[in-house]
């Protein structure tokens, strides 16, 4: 346990390994295939070599002495009967040969032009730029060569045959020469080419006439020069191709003629690297702890994937230096070496592409190296990136009114089994011993001790009492999660920061996390079926930590918007709305009962006293209550009217979803920029608790009864779409008889279609009007519309007048059948029944075709979604990753981890959008601070109050803490 | 031709002079390799910029009003 002690790394070099240096590494050579022997032990320089590490617990590692569990395993080595292609570097192995001389192995290039790239090669590093596009133009140029500026060879042209063979292709003389050029010499009387005689054809080339007779009679094999002399005279072409497989025992010899200077110019470092040992000799073997095998059931080992792929290897290497010691012809020793090429490749990567994969006796492909790092299950983003964690939990979520909007209530089986580890001290030794002495099963019990010496503990129902009183300071004891503990909470997708918080724990019976319907919005949850996660804390710097930064109530601003995130919902407006909008009147046992869940017991002077003479309260006197005393806010609603807020009173206005809601509540906005975290996550369970009442109070229900409309107003609508109907028809029939004017930009056909959707449109809209004239300003449908609560205005349209024209990318439905959206149809009719629109609302219901037109629309929005939320993720996965390394520094400037400057300043202004107001609609109001300075500053000691502004917040380390504090501070009553 | 750099949408360029720019650096306490990048051909450049310059940009900002950035010119 020595070796724990953190280390900085300093440096991390890439490059490929010597033969040599796998063979020093090596703890023994690999020679047979067989992994154990008949009495189950494994066989020495086999496979499971007992050298190469231990898996069995209780053995010790002949190589290192270690047991399992902290023996790391030990490499061993195979070497290969011939040299094989390493397929991971095929790219640069072809570009290698394509570059390189194939006589001399120099770069193909001058010694100017290399020096230029090297050069090149320089500045790019030092700028940080991609090295590939040196190295890459290096290579062109260098393949434009057709002989070695060096040793002048001529250079052919390299064709790799993927995955790892490679040709040589020569152009080479045709065995027909004779009678191609004989052909050539008849001529072509169509294409007015002449005949050539063997004189003429001799003059030309400048060959002797006997030579010329000689070749065309095909007993002499034209020269080069000769033959390109009449290729020249007679036009044509006398060679073909020659491939000529290079095998890996020449790539390597030619690469280790390579010159270390022609390697630095393609972006390889000669002191570590060398092109050569990109074909491999010798193989190096995983450690067994790298390929466990697993004992079955009936006692059978079964084998890893890689040993299998291992197996396999060996016994084709063996097989290889059988037949060529037996000398073996030279086909069948090809046929080994690429039977060889291909397992040791598959070893690498098993999906390569033109190659079968290795499969496994089953059928399934093998898994072997490539395999297991690739992709999200693999090892990079698998089990290094993320892994399966301790101290977490998953459950069901549903929602809890009671709760503060900090609080996330826990079953107790989840509370007694996640536990906190309490370092025991004097003070806490009470607590410590009342813990253990309730045992594992009790609710505030403890389930394991540490002693001071290190040894930990189970408490059991039958030790817990003799356990307890031996607790002593020094001792840890891991006690069940109690009321106030602080856990992460978190729902996926993790899209922002506030979809992982941190909640104070409230254990509560039966088995799903319970939380306050106010976060939904920033974990986007509902209740239909949601899981989540919850997440113990497991020290003290991690509790701080999530109680100071993750609390819900310091999210309670969004990064993004600059606004609150958290505000009432659904319901909670609604209610709003109710209590407010007509500033109902309210007695004493009703004023009392709506703010009984909130901080007031001690209603106010009331407002007046009615007819019987009792006081009574208005719903602005009640929501008043909640606003903190010195509140001052002016600006229009969500109704429309002016919402006017003097000194903490409600004095105009409704209070609906641009006050007090989610994203972006003007009320719940200001408090928390004015007042802080604590005094709005007041704020907003107030409101929440104070809505449930309200409309609890006046009853809120919905029924199909509110939708629907007296029958005068259904035959105004039905006039209006028969008025429609009949614009269109016109309209038609003015296309058919060809008056139709196009709009400008447009085909007659796509003005007739606009002109029709555009008919249709109003018709709907004039048909939704007519219902909504029947609608009282009390139904339920409306009074949600109107505050923002739920649904809008179209959706109680559809509901009681037209569900109106169905769309399938923004068009009318033109789809189906050849001229007709369904056989229901004549062909080419463009009438509007025909493509789409839907004339009943949803009360009235709908007819089958109207229905089947209606699901065509329904379907292409949940393609979107779903083709969205996929195409989204991987955008943001891929913004994710290529920002995370950037940081802010303490100078203000954004850096990335080679420390290049990606932003002067944070966001050009080195603001946070959290604590400063921007935009075009809400600038920042300087009067109203600068009063508010001034006043505090008057108000109380010059000295107190050195720093403008600087009200005592609360604090905001416990829910628990702050209301007893709160109570000493601002936080108070009204009155 | 229209002259990008005209356009009410295109900010202030300057070619730093030298000794400022050594302010600039030592104030970040950086290489001038590590600042951010701008192409000779960017049409935004004024004329007499050269690779190996650095570019001094101002920019309207809706928060500071100003925002100054500095870029490596590179071929």
């Amino acid at each position: 346990m020595q070796d724990t002690t953190p280390k900085d790394i300093g440096q991390l070099s890439f490059g490929l390994m010597e033969p040599e240096e796998y063979r020093e590494m090596s703890a023994t050579k690999i020679i047979t295939a067989d992994t154990y022997d008949d009495d189950g032990f494994p066989i020495d320089m086999g496979l499971m070599d007992p050298r190469l590490g231990v898996i069995d617990p209780g053995l010790e590692c002949k190589t290192c002495g270690k047991h399992s569990g902290s023996c790391n395993g030990h490499f061993g080595h195979i070497e290969l009967a011939a040299p094989v292609i390493h397929v991971g570097f095929t790219k640069l192995i072809r570009r290698l040969l394509r570059g390189t001389c194939r006589e001399c192995s120099r770069l193909l290039l001058t010694e100017d032009e290399r020096d230029e790239f090297r050069d090149q090669l320089d500045e790019s590093r030092k700028l940080s730029r991609d090295l590939n596009d040196v190295t890459k133009a290096a290579i062109r140029q260098a393949r434009k060569k057709d002989r070695c500026p060096f040793c002048g060879e001529i250079q052919y042209d390299i064709d790799h045959e993927k995955p790892t063979t490679y040709y040589e292709v020569q152009q080479v003389l045709t065995s027909e020469y004779s009678q191609r050029i004989a052909g050539a010499m008849q001529g072509d009387e169509e294409a007015g080419v002449e005949r050539t005689t063997p004189d003429e054809l001799a003059e030309k080339t400048e060959i002797e006439l006997t030579r010329v007779n000689e070749i065309l009679s095909g007993s002499f094999r034209p020269r080069e020069s000769q033959r390109k002399a009449i290729e020249k005279a007679l036009d044509i072409d006398l060679t073909e191709e020659d491939t000529n497989k290079l095998m890996p025992s020449d790539i390597r010899d030619w690469f280790e003629n390579i010159p270390d200077e022609d390697i630095e110019v393609l972006g390889i470092n000669p002191e570590r690297s060398r092109p050569e040992w990109m074909i491999l000799t010798v193989l190096p073997v995983p450690p067994v702890t790298a390929r466990p095998s697993i004992t079955l059931d009936n006692g059978q080992r079964s084998e890893d994937d890689l040993t299998h792929k291992l197996v396999d290897i060996i016994r084709i290497n063996q097989r290889f230096m059988e037949n060529r010691e037996a000398g073996a012809p030279q086909l069948i020793i090809e046929d080994l070496w690429e039977l060889l090429q291909y397992h040791v490749t598959t070893f690498m990567d098993n999906e390569i592409s033109g190659t079968p994969p290795a499969r496994h006796r089953s059928g399934r492909p093998l898994k072997t190296l490539s395999q297991r790092l690739k992709g999200k299950e693999g090892r990079f983003r698998g089990s290094l990136s993320g892994k399966r964690v301790n101290f977490s939990a998953r459950t069901v979520i549903s929602p809890d009114p009671t709760l503060s909007l900090n609080e996330v209530g826990v079953p107790d089986r989840v509370a007694k089994e996640m536990t906190q580890t309490m370092n025991v001290t004097e003070r806490n030794l009470e607590d410590a011993r009342r813990f253990v002495s309730n045992g594992p099963e009790a609710h505030p019990g403890a389930n394991y001790v540490r002693r001071p010496d290190g040894r930990r503990l189970k408490v059991t129902e039958k030790n817990c009492e003799q356990l307890a009183e031996k607790v002593e300071a020094g001792w840890e004891v891991n006690r069940h999660m109690i009321d106030g503990d602080i856990v992460i909470f978190n729902r996926q997708p993790s899209l922002h920061r506030m979809s992982i918080m941190a909640h104070e724990v409230v254990v509560m019976p039966y088995k799903t996390f319970r939380l306050n319907t106010v976060v939904c919005p920033p974990y986007n949850a509902d209740f239909d079926g949601d899981e989540m996660n919850m997440h113990a804390l497991q020290n003290e710097e991690a509790r701080a930590e999530a109680r100071v930064l993750m609390r819900v109530q310091e999210q309670m601003l969004s990064p993004r918007f600059g606004e609150n995130i958290i505000g009432a919902i659904q319901d909670h407006i609604s209610g709003m709305y109710l209590l407010t909008h007509d500033n109902p009147r309210f007695n004493e046992t009703q004023a009392l009962d709506l703010l009984r869940a909130t901080r007031i017991d001690e209603l106010p002077d009331p407002s007046g006293v009615d007819d019987e003479g009792k006081p009574f309260w208005t719903g602005y006197d009640v929501f008043s209550e909640l606003l903190p005393d010195d509140l001052n806010l002016e600006f229009t609603g969500t109704v429309g009217d002016e919402v006017v807020i003097e000194d903490g009173q409600l004095l105009q206005g409704t209070i609906a979803e641009d006050e007090v809601g989610e994203f972006g509540g003007e009320i719940v906005d200001t408090i928390t920029k004015v007042y802080g975290n604590t005094r709005a996550r007041i704020f907003v369970n107030e409101v929440s608790t104070l809505a449930m009442r309200a409309i609890m109070h006046f009853g809120f229900s919905i029924g199909i009864d509110d939708e629907t409309i007296p029958g005068e107003a259904q035959e105004r609508i039905d006039e209006t779409l028969e008025d429609a109907n009949d614009r269109v028809e016109e309209l038609i029939e003015a296309y058919e008889r060809n008056e139709l004017e196009s709009l400008p930009g447009r085909t007659i056909d796509e003005t007739l279609e606009m002109k029709i959707m555009q008919t249709l449109s109003r018709a709907r809209d004039n048909a939704g009007n007519i219902a909504d004239d029947h609608f009282e300003d009390d139904n339920p449908a409306v009074v949600m519309a109107n505050s923002g609560a739920r649904g809008s205005m179209l959706n109680l349209t559809q509901m009681a007048g037209a569900v109106g024209q169905q769309a399938v990318r923004g068009e009318r439905i033109n789809r189906g059948y050849e001229d007709r959206t369904l056989s229901h149809y004549e062909p080419n009719d463009l009438s509007a029944e025909a493509h789409g629109f839907v004339e009943n609302s949803y009360t009235s219901g709908l007819t089958p075709r109207e229905f089947f037109f209606h699901a065509m629309g329904g379907r292409e929005g949940l393609v979107d979604t779903a083709v969205r939320t996929s195409k989204s993720g991987y955008l943001q996965r891929r913004l994710i990753n290529a920002l995370s390394e950037l940081e802010t520094q303490y100078d203000g400037t954004v850096r990335d981890t080679s420390d290049t400057i990606v932003q002067f300043e944070f966001g050009e202004d080195g603001t946070s959008p959290v604590k400063v107001s921007s935009g075009e609609e809400n600038n920042i109001d300087v009067d109203q601070i600068a009063s508010r300075v001034l006043d505090s500053e008057f108000e109380s000691e010059a000295e107190k109050q050195e720093f403008l502004g600087s009200r005592p917040r609360p604090t905001n380390l416990s829910e628990h803490a702050d209301d007893r504090l709160a109570e000493g501070t601002e936080v108070t009553s009204d009155d | 031709m229209v002259d990008v750099s005209q356009h009410e949408l295109v900010p202030e360029h300057t070619v730093l002079e030298e000794d400022t720019l050594e302010e600039v650096l030592s104030e970040y306490n950086i290489d001038r390799t590590d600042l951010p990048k701008i192409k000779r051909n960017d049409p935004a450049l004024p004329d007499e910029a050269e690779v190996g310059d650095v570019i001094k940009i101002v920019r309207d900002s809706r928060t500071t009003d100003q925002a100054v950035v500095y870029r490596l010119v590179v071929e």
